[in-house]
């Protein structure tokens, strides 16, 4: 650990700081495990990324795909993840629906998932089948088929997710509503589900352009890990996937880019929700920054537990929300701190915004006590303890390491450098993001 | 786990994700000790030697006839192949773990696994929203918001400083059976962990004040629960099939209830119910089994034996034929449930049944998932789930549909309701769901959590414990007879359907296929404790 100045406002004496801070590090949680796994690249551009872990006989196999709703063009929002559904519809040696039932039928589990920066295929099953996955994950890699009914079949299963999941629950569409407000041209403004419009506009020839463009070796990263020997998966790793052609063409990575939010914005909506919404958000810096770390602690210190600050003034002690808290949504491009509070029925909601945006504040205005930095540490160290037990989590942690940092090695040294940030990196970060001018406020109320 | 969604629509938005298909949730619904955890997502018992390796690969029949229109995308040079073999098959084998019983009849589970340093405390009470008093719906509900709401000299606040400021974490919740407190600590602070957990437990304070301030949280949650509608065709689902039964009663009460309970009734409930002849607690991860009995007698040894009031609730009602639409004229989607009276956990064919609810609708198999989705495109989730409790259970099939396709989905799932029992199941499709089964097992071993969620479930439903060890066995023997006879316990004529969902452009599809009978309650008459579900005039 670093040596950290006294902050500025403590009400301690420098030695009785010290000697607290010396007490907390002295009491810090045991440190999380290494993951120490290895990571190779195959000639194709393929990352691999394997990691042994024979306490279970299982493996856990994900493939990622470098390409989410942030790459799609403008009317096709929502592209991404109806490619991910296609490509469960068969390939040249497996036809539609196989893949999920030849997993599940020794047994395992698979399913995918796609957020703004990638899209992920994952599968968990009996050890001794790795070589399947492998094998179902090559030949959709390398020759997927579509036909217009299945595509049109497929397109219409999309629609009533999103309306299931976005159109049809109280509060559904408030990330969306806080997004499409927040950024003016990166496509953060949208987000993952997309619209009905640009879905509807999705064609059969956009799904080949898709595949072509992103489902290529040199776009993806496997992670593997279970019971296995990690040179045989690697083996067999590149048996398969090993054997997918390199695309000729780059992958595309252009994006607009936002340009700073100058003035203090201020958003209000109508919604058939029950209760009213405030949220307030902010412009933070991408994952690859050193901010990142200190806003992580900012928003444990905010939100994590009973005893953080936004739940104890706004829950707890005042008494305006139903739900509160604050979030540091960590991507690949430059994205949002966002504050949401539910509030209470009969409560002033100009109080309850004050509450809010006080809490933000004074996250510059002071340095957080060491108390305060000491807990958001353990927290953070519990996160990784407990947010590492499975295969499944371990090669998440990995993948994402790969993809957005270039480096497995990085899912390890992430712990050193959240331990490493100081109450008044909190600080500073703080002074530098939660400014009026590169803040959103958002009311969402019930239809006047 | 009964919980209110206020909170967990909101906890989307820090991970916007969106899956191909639908996590599976079978396992857990049938399993309400599962719910009791915090952490693992999942859950339920099965033990089993390695899969035949002839069932893994089955001779692919290399992609059908194409269609003239599709076309292989990318690499026409990428060659026909079959699936490759498996590798050896492993050795797998329920984990070691350890029961124990203190003199006071506290139930321990202890399992030592040492791959990350923290341990995890989860205790459960065998008392849940199931055991409210009459008439008061929502007390065991509050007993537990309340129970680290302040304890053992303890504020809310100093009991949420001691946790948070170690890294830990303290929940706890309800399920219909059991009441549950979680803790989670680094390994360095297991007696902290054990000494808050066992303060909420045995001493909560149930102060006025914190009282008030929860009962003013869960009237806004309800407030919003009452507008989801899962919530809410799950809420009416429940009350038809469990009739009076307390399981067919809201778990966290109505806003009449929530508004009428009274400190006193919060005393009464924990005195009767909270004691450790009806508690079992598990110990999980990195410590000894002899440290962790140590700390478990110091925290717990002395919390006094008491005896345990009778439980003798009203019996459900035999299945009824029932269609209630439940009017939402803004909704983007109809919720649809079907299903009707089930088994309890504690019966012989247990295996057969949950084998036969799995092949109408669980993973492995899913006739629903396949007549809805895959080939109408109808819905993203179709699925059937078995909820076996202590004293009952229910099937019950699931899917959600836009207004104008409605009243085709319900068609279809109460078809293979019917199909289910007229038409016996294929030899290949039980061998698949069975082959499901035993397979899936070492993935239901991987965390020391879900260890224990097994031992947990074992000594709660008081089946014997060997169950654990030869549940693929147990699979493995089950026969088209054995799963025709589950299938007798069906009554598809006699289905509770619940549509939550724009009445205006369903209705007129009902009677078109053949459902003439159905109630409608318009928006704001919804009263689920009345027989008729409408408020009184």
């Amino acid at each position: 650990m670093r040596l950290r100045p006294t902050p500025a406002t403590s009400r301690l004496p420098a030695v009785l700081a010290l000697a607290a801070l010396a007490a907390a590090a002295a009491g810090a949680a045991p440190r999380p495990p290494r993951l120490n796994a290895r990571q190779v690249t195959f000639e194709n551009g393929l990352q691999v990324v394997v990691l042994e872990d024979h306490s279970t006989p299982i493996v856990h196999a994900q493939l990622w795909y470098h390409v989410g709703s942030k790459d799609e063009r403008p009317g096709r929002t929502g592209f991404a993840h109806l490619f991910e559904h296609m490509m469960f519809k068969g390939s040249k040696n497996v036809r539609p629906e196989l893949h999920a039932s030849l997993i599940s039928s020794v047994g395992g589990e698979s399913n995918a998932y796609t957020t703004e920066d990638v899209t992920v295929f994952w599968a968990t099953l009996p050890a001794q089948y790795l070589p399947l996955v492998l094998w179902l994950e090559a030949d959709r890699m390398a020759s997927l088929k579509v036909d217009e009914a299945t595509f049109r079949r497929e397109r219409e299963v999309v629609k009533e997710e999103r309306r299931m999941r976005v159109e049809n629950q109280p509060y559904g569409r408030l990330s969306e509503l806080i997004y499409a407000h927040a950024f003016t041209v990166h496509p953060y403004r949208h987000t993952t589900v997309g619209s009905m419009k640009d879905l509807e506009a999705a064609s059969v020839d956009d799904v080949r352009e898709f595949y072509r463009t992103y489902y290529v070796p040199n776009n993806a990263t496997l992670a593997l890990v279970g019971d296995f020997d990690a040179d045989e998966a690697i083996a067999l790793a590149r048996r398969y996937l090993g054997q997918v052609p390199r695309s000729p063409r780059p992958v595309p990575r252009e994006r607009p880019v936002e340009p700073p939010q100058t003035t203090l914005r201020r958003v209000t909506l109508h919604e058939n929700w029950p209760l009213p919404v405030i949220v307030v958000a902010h412009h933070i810096p991408p994952d690859r920054h050193a901010d990142s770390f200190p806003l992580r602690l900012a928003a444990k210190v905010l939100s994590d537990g009973q005893s953080s600050r936004i739940y104890r003034s706004l829950v707890y002690e005042k008494g305006h929300a139903l739900s509160a808290f604050g979030t540091a949504n960590i991507a690949e491009d430059p994205n949002l701190f966002f504050a949401v509070a539910v509030v209470q029925p009969g409560r002033d909601l100009d109080e309850a915004e004050r509450a809010l945006v006080a809490e933000l504040e004074r996250l510059a205005d002071e340095a957080i006590s060491e108390r305060e930095l000491a807990r958001a540490r353990n927290q953070l160290a519990r996160d990784h303890v407990v947010g590492r037990a499975s295969n499944q989590e371990k090669a998440t942690h990995l993948a994402h390491a790969v993809v957005i940092h270039g480096d497995a090695a990085s899912a390890d040294r992430e712990f050193d450098s959240l331990m490493e940030a100081t109450a008044a990196d909190v600080q500073r970060a703080a002074r530098a993001y939660f400014t009026p001018a590169n803040r959103l406020i958002l009311r969402v109320l019930p239809p006047s | 786990m009964i919980a209110l969604p206020a909170v967990c629509a909101l906890a989307v938005l820090a991970v916007p994700v969106a899956q191909a298909s639908p996590p599976v949730s079978v396992a857990q619904a049938s399993s309400p000790v599962s719910a009791a955890q915090a952490s693992s997502p999942v859950s339920v018992a099965q033990a089993s030697p390695p899969v035949p390796v002839a069932q893994a690969s089955p001779p692919v029949s290399v992609a059908q006839a194409s269609s003239p229109v599709s076309a292989v995308l990318q690499a026409s040079r990428w060659p026909s192949s079959t699936p490759p073999r498996p590798l050896a098959p492993r050795d797998i084998r329920f984990p070691a773990y350890e029961v124990r019983t203190l003199p006071n009849g506290l139930q321990v589970v202890v399992v030592v696994h040492r791959e990350q340093p923290a341990v995890s405390l989860r205790a459960i009470v065998r008392a849940g929203s199931a055991h409210d008093p009459p008439g008061r719906p929502g007390v065991a509900a509050m007993v537990s918001t309340l129970l680290d709401q302040g304890a053992a000299g303890q504020s809310a606040q100093q009991l949420a400083e001691a946790i948070d400021g170690a890294g830990g974490l303290l929940t706890t919740g309800l399920g219909r059976d059991l009441s549950f407190a979680n803790a989670v600590v680094m390994k360095g602070d297991l007696a902290l962990g054990m000494r808050l957990l066992a303060g909420v437990l045995r001493s909560p304070s149930f102060a006025p004040e914190e009282l008030e301030r929860q009962r003013q949280q869960v009237l806004s949650g309800l407030k919003v629960a009452l507008e989801d509608p899962t919530y809410l065709a799950d809420l009416v689902f429940d009350r038809l099939v469990y009739g009076d039964h307390p399981y067919g009663l809201p778990g966290h009460g109505t806003v009449e209830s929530v508004q009428a309970l009274t400190r006193d009734d919060l005393l009464a409930f924990h005195g009767a119910h909270y004691a450790p002849n009806n508690t079992l607690l598990a110990v999980v991860g990195d410590v000894e089994v002899e440290e962790a009995m140590t700390q478990v007698a110091s925290a717990f040894g002395d919390w006094a034996r008491r005896e345990l009031p009778p439980f003798s609730p009203a019996r459900p009602p035999g299945p009824a034929r029932r269609l209630v639409v439940i009017d939402r004229p803004d909704a983007a989607q109809t919720e649809i449930r079907v299903g009707q009276l089930g088994v309890p956990r504690k019966v012989d064919d247990h295996v057969a049944v949950d084998l036969l609810i799995k092949i109408l609708g669980g993973a492995g198999a899913n006739r629903l998932h396949r007549v809805l989705r895959i080939e109408r495109g109808l819905t993203y989730s179709a699925s059937a789930d078995m909820e076996s409790l202590k004293q009952g259970g229910q099937f019950v099939g699931q899917t959600s549909t836009r207004a104008g396709t409605t009243g085709e989905a319900l068609r279809l799932m109460v078809d293979e309701f019917a199909r289910l029992k007229r038409e016996r199941v294929g030899d290949r499709e039980l061998a698949d769901a069975k082959a499901y089964l035993t397979g899936h097992f070492p993935l239901t071993i991987e965390t020391p959590e879900q260890i224990a969620t097994q031992v947990l479930n074992a000594l709660f439903y008081e089946l014997p414990l060997r169950d654990l060890e030869t549940y693929r066995q147990r699979v493995n023997v089950v026969t088209l007879e054995d799963v025709a006879r589950a299938a007798l316990r069906l009554q598809p004529d006699r289905l509770t359907m619940v549509l939550v969902g724009r009445a205006e452009e369903i209705v007129p599809q009902l009677g078109r296929l053949g459902f003439s009978r159905f109630e409608v309650i318009p928006p704001g008459a919804l009263d689920v404790l009345s027989a008729d579900l409408r408020r009184a005039r």
